[in-house]
């Protein structure tokens, strides 16, 4: 691990901690901020790389956020970084969690936290189409790439075809339209 | 051991789901069948873990494992769920970044990204139905339309951060609730 990488530790763990203070509505909330900080604002990471991190860690077993927080932070620093963003990306929501076990009773039918959730709530597709408009140029490339999206939305919505599934579709549909597009230009 | 079974139960949830609702049908099997919660808790985590941050996953094993083992409990429990990105992502992480340069992983990409795109457009319109349900026109809550509205401003137009358009959405949300109930 180099100098670099080391030195990107204490600001990878602070931005998670902070990152896992606001995943609400299944996560997806990770995304967009991760784009903000880190794509955005640091340029430590591109759009392309991001959208690599989130289908990849959506297609492996367990929690999408810590899987993308583990391949964000391995890249970016290396194996520490990977622990140290997972760690931080669980340290609030395991915190809270454990101070609602305790008032569990008090929060769970009261008007006003549920006024206040169902706002939250309507955050949350903004929150995720403001990743996605960000994300689009990097994922659409060409035509191909536009069927696939769609191909992959319609699997979504109207199978039950798991997510590894359509990421491996997704993969292979990939590799052999590359592979006709280049005997395409240089026949 | 109760920290070990714990443990034990929750690696086995992490390692066959992947994450947010799938992960249901497995933590209400292994609740009951060990006695731990009743199925009436079981509903009740999924409550609270809308209202708190993170993923579902990890709140139902921080809850599961606080209610029957204490902060022993949920900390064996939290860790066995988020064993598969400890093991399976890292060597992900590793296996990407040794063939980062490589032209198939750069062609198998190309089919991935618009994927993930199409898959995210899933989750947009899966959570407005969810969020925006209501009792006004075609089933729809015009208090959270007007707030969903307002957020998506100060994201796209206005550019503020995801904590900020967060916390002034629970503001509006409180303040539509105390004013229509």
């Amino acid at each position: 691990m180099d100098q670099k990488q080391r030195s990107r530790l204490p600001d990878v763990f602070i931005n998670f901690l902070k990152f896992g203070c606001f995943t609400f509505g299944g996560g997806w909330s990770i995304v967009a901020q991760i784009q903000k900080e880190y794509v955005e604002k640091k340029r430590w990471i591109t759009d392309e790389e991001l959208l690599d991190f989130t289908s990849v860690g959506r297609s492996i077993p367990g929690l999408m956020i810590g899987n993308a927080s583990v391949l964000f932070g391995h890249h970016v620093a290396g194996i520490p970084g990977a622990l140290l963003a997972l760690l931080g990306i669980v340290l609030p929501p395991f915190a809270i969690m454990i101070a609602v076990t305790f008032i569990y009773g008090l929060v769970k039918d009261n008007a006003y936290v549920s006024y206040a959730m169902m706002g939250v709530r309507a955050a949350v597709v903004p929150i995720i189409i403001s990743a996605m408009v960000k994300l689009f140029k990097a994922g659409m490339k060409d035509v191909f790439c536009y069927l696939i999206a769609i191909g992959g939305l319609a699997l979504c919505l109207f199978t039950g075809i798991s997510n590894v599934l359509i990421v491996v579709i997704g993969a292979v549909a990939g590799l052999i339209y590359m592979e006709v597009k280049e005997r395409h230009a240089v026949s | 051991m109760l920290y070990l079974e714990l443990f034990l139960s929750f690696v086995m949830i992490g390692f066959t789901s992947f994450g947010g609702m799938s992960m249901i049908p497995l933590i209400n099997d292994e609740m009951l069948s060990h006695g731990w919660m009743t199925a009436q808790e079981v509903a009740d985590i999924v409550a609270i873990a809308e209202m708190t941050p993170g993923p579902l996953g990890l709140n139902c094993a921080t809850f599961a494992g606080m209610r029957t083992g204490g902060v022993m409990g949920a900390a064996a429990a939290s860790v066995g769920v988020l064993l598969p990105s400890l093991t399976l992502c890292l060597i992900a992480a590793i296996f990407m970044e040794r063939f980062k340069e490589s032209k198939l992983m750069g062609h198998a990409l190309y089919g991935i990204r618009p994927v993930c795109i199409g898959m995210i457009a899933a989750v947009v319109i899966q959570q407005s139905m969810a969020n925006y349900a209501g009792t006004w026109l075609l089933g729809m809550s015009w208090h959270a339309l007007i707030i969903g509205a307002v957020a998506l401003v100060l994201l796209i137009v206005l550019k503020w951060s995801v904590p900020k358009t967060i916390t002034v959405s629970a503001a509006l949300g409180l303040l539509f609730g105390v004013l229509f109930g």
